[in-house]
């Protein structure tokens, strides 16, 4: 399995094209969507393989990871290729990652791909502020973090408490690029600002915007202020310098059934012609030479130069700090 | 209760010639039928201890141990007791917790009682509304009716925008994101099962009692209160515990609805704990724990209360169909209370959920919008992936689910109301533990247990059922508990002294006269089924999709359009559903009234 996942040699896409004839499927648990992307990305893979299937689960990336573990438990291999902002490392964590290599992987920053080979990255999702423009100014619009402590928007603001997409990580990025004394001040001046928590998903919450709900809403993705701008909606998207940025990684389990067939799949996602599938499905390519079908949505697009991406490991390590920090201060 | 001399009077005859009956009959045939109870009492602990115990095992476990990443258990702790002392220490929580699930209980009792009133023994019009509501509206999945909600009585919302410019305000008059809010709607989504579980017993009272109060001079309204409320007692009880115990450990309308407006509720902080990882289910453990102590305590004064059973038995071997109350000219007025009810619970939501399927993105309702109509969010939505095998097999969770629950509880019902077999108090806890289990960790329990024992379920339809089956057994059991407790055991009495046999009597004298409460079972956890979601997640395969799951994707990545047309689909498949359910149990007695 290792050899197969580490192989760099010439021949190695026919290696890899022999056993996965044999293999026929692979199994892909995943946090993408469905609908958007997953089954694009299989189509335009089944094409250039139509010889292999691919089968995919869909879930979040807690209950993905709990699947996975309770089946290794129960030494039941089903799962070739997991993904996630967070899932992979939590695999990782628990010894259960296959390192591999993969020919793409060279194109890619250091930051979007794993030292040691334990992952890769499909694409990236950068966070910003929402407004409704009929409701916000241009002239009002929060421009910077210092912005959003205006009186103006007290009790006018709403935010997700989701760990993975939600206040959390907003905390985290401001932690980390104000520094720690800093960043708590800020913080402290935010929690007076009263804004509305809601377990609901950044969507939901950017439509809770768009309904007039709250003028603005805290740390949405902004290819979801543009797709519904685009729709004709009254929003639009702020970014705040510097911008954070998660990263969907993909990786190879352990004990993976279908090694070569899932190294094809690997090799496809990350590649250009992979990467443009998720260009054409509205997602943000991890590619540097892949630009977004928005271009503006990624940094150096006109909109943002700088993002701060949150690394996988970070976000593991430094999440539970991140969780706690947001009941104690703004649950109380 | 105590002061019915007369009619006391009148069932001592009978009651007196039933006892003898059964003298004569346990003579004959004592050692058979004590027999057949013995098994029936076997197989129906050996089910539900099948069903019941593993998940209750793991609670118990989640709640004394940490795990490791990988889900192992590690370490012994009490720390998760040690928090949830602590944020019951602060009072805030605890008392918004209270008040949310008595308010909800009460209010929901208060509102389906009162439909199931007017619906079944009234002569007022429109009382075929009250079904069709309860059915529809259950059939609306759970996230979009509070999503419709929210959308309503939001500060941008038609409802706010109106009662400003009628009572001239600049801000919102009603904020929906506070503890009524979350008690209005919690108590809502409720009323239906009040509606149909009231319905059943309203119908099969007894009417000698009322028509013995009618003789005695009483107005309508005392006869309500003395007789026909007193009745109601294990009924009422029955409804009024399982809407608090489900509404103290909800977290769904607490987050959507409270969190934005700072209410929080004891099950807020054990959510938003449950995001650190590695996952630990600890804190949702303890606090099930200490629940179940809660009810165990609440049912032991339950069966103190209905102890002496008799008193609530009001279908007796007389004719009993219920006469029908004329309300005279207040049947005008309960038609418009069923009809204020029915606009309420189902078609202010739905109309609003409709809206937002319309539209390429959420506008509050105006003339102006209605040039952006389209069906384009109906297109996405009937593109979602494998939607006609999610819907298949949805169904078929539900009508496998709903039949397997019914019947396994109608034995256990049975068994609790009939018989004095010993423990009796077991099952009784068997089944109603199942409520109190956080639905996470019951459907990792299950994930788990069918990964290790070699029964070949797992990514089947088959481990979906048995985790609902578990999940439903609660629901079932309060409906046919009631159902039996007002069934007089002298029907049953005397079809043993006739010599039936104890199937026999079932079959021809328990299952039809208890029909009402078993279909009324039958249809709420068949629509119930269709909304699970907490272990459906964790339990479907690829190759096995279910709905509510394909619903909750759409709640957490698509637009409020998308979810809306989806929902708007589902709604029309499950009242179809329905309506051809109320049409066949139509002919077998239910719905008459």
């Amino acid at each position: 399995m290792e050899e197969i996942a580490l192989m760099n040699r010439a021949d190695r896409q026919k290696i890899l094209l022999e056993g996965a004839k044999k293999e026929g499927k692979i199994s892909w648990y995943t946090t993408l969507i469905v609908d958007q992307v997953v089954r694009p990305v299989k189509e335009a893979f089944e094409k250039e393989y139509p010889f292999l299937q691919v089968e995919f689960f869909r879930g979040n990336a807690e209950r993905l990871v709990q699947k996975m573990f309770a089946e290794y438990q129960a030494k039941r291999y089903d799962v070739d290729i997991i993904d996630g902002t967070v899932s992979p490392t939590m695999v990782r964590r628990a010894n259960l990652l296959q390192r591999f290599y993969s020919p793409a992987l060279a194109e890619y920053p250091a930051e979007l791909k794993d030292s040691q080979g334990y992952w890769g990255s499909t694409n990236l999702y950068f966070f910003a502020t929402g407004y409704n423009t009929r409701m916000v100014k241009p002239n009002e619009v929060p421009k910077t973090y210092e912005d959003l402590l205006n009186p103006r928007w007290k009790g006018q603001m709403m935010w997700s408490t989701s760990r993975g997409s939600g206040a959390p990580i907003m905390i985290g990025t401001i932690l980390n690029t104000m520094g720690p004394e800093a960043g708590k001040a800020y913080l402290q001046k935010l929690k007076a600002q009263n804004i509305a928590k809601s377990t609901a998903s950044n969507r939901q919450i950017l439509d809770l915007t768009i309904a007039g709900e709250y003028p603005l809403s805290l740390h949405i993705f902004n290819h979801h202020a543009y797709i519904s701008k685009s729709a004709g909606a009254p929003v639009d998207w702020q970014p705040h310098e510097p911008v954070t940025a998660t990263i969907q990684t993909i990786a190879l389990t352990k004990n993976t059934p279908h090694p070569h067939a899932a190294m094809l799949l690997l090799d496809f996602v990350m590649s250009e012609k992979g990467q443009k599938v998720f260009q054409q499905s509205n997602y943000l390519p991890a590619h540097p030479k892949v630009p977004a079908k928005q271009a503006d949505l990624k940094p150096g697009g006109g909109r943002f130069k700088r993002a701060y991406y949150i690394d996988p490991d970070v976000q593991y390590d430094k999440g539970n700090d991140w969780v706690e920090y947001f009941n104690n201060v703004f649950m109380k | 209760m105590a002061k019915q001399p007369s009619t006391q009077a009148y069932d001592f005859s009978l009651k007196a010639a039933g006892d003898r009956a059964l003298r004569n009959a346990a003579a004959l045939g004592t050692a058979f039928h004590f027999d057949v109870v013995t098994c029936v009492m076997i197989a129906v602990l050996l089910v539900t201890g099948y069903l019941v115990l593993p998940p209750l095992y793991s609670v118990v476990q989640t709640s004394l141990f940490t795990t490791r990443l990988t889900g192992e258990i590690d370490q012994f702790t009490l720390q998760y007791y040690r928090n949830l002392l602590s944020e019951l220490r602060v009072l805030g929580p605890l008392l918004n917790t209270l008040y949310f699930s008595v308010g909800a209980s009460l209010l929901a009792t208060l509102l389906g009682g009162a439909v199931a009133w007017i619906v079944t023994r009234t002569d007022a019009p429109l009382r075929g509304l009250g079904y069709f509501t309860a059915f529809a509206s259950f059939g609306t999945p759970f996230i979009l009716y509070t999503i419709g909600w929210l959308l309503l009585l939001g500060k941008a919302g038609p409802i706010n925008s109106w009662l400003k410019a009628w009572l001239d305000q600049s801000g919102p008059v009603i904020d929906v994101y506070s503890l009524p809010g979350m008690i209005f709607i919690e108590s809502l989504l409720w009323s239906p099962f009040v509606f149909l579980m009231l319905a059943a017993a309203f119908r099969s009272m007894d009417p000698s009692l009322e028509e013995a109060s009618a003789v005695c001079g009483a107005r309508i309204w005392q006869t309500m209160r003395r007789v026909s409320l007193r009745l109601m007692l294990p009924a009422f009880f029955s409804v009024v515990l399982l809407i608090f115990i489900r509404s103290f450990e909800s977290f769904e309308i607490p987050a959507l609805v409270g969190l934005p407006g700072d209410i929080r509720v004891l099950t807020t902080s054990i959510y938003l704990d449950a995001q650190k990882l590695p996952p630990q289910y600890g804190n949702a453990g303890a606090f099930s724990v200490l629940l179940m102590f809660i009810v165990a305590a609440t049912l032991y004064v339950y069966f103190r209360i209905t102890r002496e059973g008799d008193r609530f038995h009001t279908v007796t071997g007389k004719a009993y169909r219920p006469a029908v109350i004329h309300l005279g000219r207040w049947r005008y007025i309960a038609a418009s209370g069923l009809f204020l009810y029915s606009l309420v619970l189902l078609l202010l939501p739905f109309l609003i959920i409709l809206w937002a399927s319309l539209l390429p993105f959420y506008i509050q309702p105006s003339f102006e919008a209605l040039d952006k109509f389209t069906l384009k969010n109906y297109i996405t939505a009937l593109h979602f992936p494998k939607i006609t095998d999610s819907i298949k097999n949805s169904i078929l969770l539900g009508l496998g689910s709903a039949s397997a629950v019914m019947v396994l509880t109608l034995f256990a019902s049975w068994l609790l109301v009939r018989t004095k077999i010993r423990g009796r108090w077991l099952l009784d806890l068997l089944t109603t533990l199942p409520l109190l289990f956080p639905g996470i960790v019951m459907g990792l329990a299950i994930l788990r247990f069918y990964l290790f024992v070699p029964i070949p379920v797992y990514g089947t339809l088959w481990i979906l059922w048995i985790a609902f089956v578990t999940r439903y057994i609660p629901y079932g059991i309060r409906y046919t508990h009631s159902g039996l407790l007002q069934l007089h055991k002298e029907l049953e009495e005397a079809s043993y002294v006739s010599g039936a046999s104890w199937s026999r009597s079932m079959r021809r004298i328990v299952l039809p006269l208890i029909t009402p409460s078993f279909l009324g079972g039958w249809i709420f956890i068949f629509l119930l089924s269709a909304k699970e979601l907490s272990m459906s997640v964790l339990l479907v395969s690829p190759q096995t999709p279910v709905v509510s799951v394909a619903i909750f994707e759409l709640w957490e990545n698509a637009q409020v359009g998308e979810l809306a047309a989806f929902g708007v689909i589902w709604s029309a498949i499950l009242v179809s559903v329905a309506i051809v359910y109320y049409l066949i149990t139509r002919r077998y007695g239910v719905q008459q009234s």
